[in-house]
């Protein structure tokens, strides 16, 4: 391999690698995540950890709030009043999912990268339970710092 | 036809089918009324279900899917899932219970929006009774 080529090839691995989620992995938190009040819901959004559009990394909007980022191997939760729940993001267009969240009700939603014109586009999607609880347990924790069990 | 106007034509096409592919979900606004003496029992379909809404985006609910009734709306009966999630894809994603009359998947509720979404054509979906637990 050429010099330049082998510097390319260098410089194209460490931007995937950096693309992905970095946090402690979800069976090492998994104890710090505090309990769900009986009067909330629960969404984990997660990301599996594909090389496929690594750096699109979109901000993920729940209920019209910056709730976290979607990255690849990445997992966040956000606890909401009960209700009806709206989860986007947005790269060249804005991909929705709409929900409801009961009180003491866990629910999961994969962002999934998908193909667009210029870019790749992030879609919001929900997930059997049973299939989100084995996906996340293969990701990281991106999420806000967690209180030491 | 030129050369370049055939790239460009094709550019053009492909730009539209990537842009436009997927359309928004129709939805009829619809009254989620209790089902009297119906509101709570637990069913599951026997054999599996195809689904095609107007979105296009099949949907297949498997054999045994098990469902609590949860109302009604002027298209049939309303069906939660209990153990799996429907959803409902066009431009958007929408959660979906199964819409169920005379024997048949006729549609979707949208608990959020609360609409319906009619199937393409209704699809075969006879019901086992289940325990309620």
């Amino acid at each position: 391999m050429k010099p330049i080529t082998r510097r390319l090839a260098v410089v194209a691995c460490a931007a995937l690698l950096t693309a992905c989620a970095s946090g402690p992995k979800h069976a090492e938190v998994q104890a710090s995540i505090p309990a769900l009040k009986a009067t909330e819901g629960r969404l984990y959004i997660y990301r599996s950890s594909s090389m496929l559009g690594a750096a699109i990394q979109p901000n993920v909007v729940v209920n019209g709030k910056v709730a976290g980022e979607s990255k690849p191997g990445g997992f966040f939760f956000v606890d909401l009043a009960p209700g009806t729940v709206e989860v986007s993001t947005s790269t060249e267009v804005e991909k929705k999912l709409t929900l409801t969240l009961e009180a003491g009700q866990t629910r999961y939603v994969r962002t999934t990268v998908g193909f667009g014109l210029m870019v790749g586009r992030v879609y919001p999607e929900l997930v059997d339970s049973a299939v989100g609880a084995k996906e996340i347990a293969e990701t990281s924790y991106i999420g806000k710092p967690l209180a030491k069990p | 036809m030129t050369r370049a106007r055939f790239v460009a034509v094709g550019l053009c096409a492909a730009a539209s089918l990537l842009a436009g592919c997927a359309s928004e979900v129709r939805r009829e606004p619809v009254e989620l009324a209790v089902a009297a003496g119906e509101q709570g029992r637990r069913v599951a379909n026997d054999g599996d279900v195809e689904a095609i809404p107007e979105s296009r985006y099949a949907r297949r609910i498997a054999s045994g899917t098990e469902f609590v009734v949860v109302g009604r709306i002027a298209q049939g009966l309303v069906l939660k899932p209990t153990q799996t999630v429907l959803t409902v894809e066009g431009a958007h994603m929408h959660e979906a219970y199964a819409v169920h009359r005379d024997g048949q998947l006729v549609g979707f509720y949208l608990p959020v929006e609360r609409a319906f979404t009619p199937l393409v054509k209704p699809a075969p979906m006879p019901l086992q009774e289940r325990k309620t637990p």
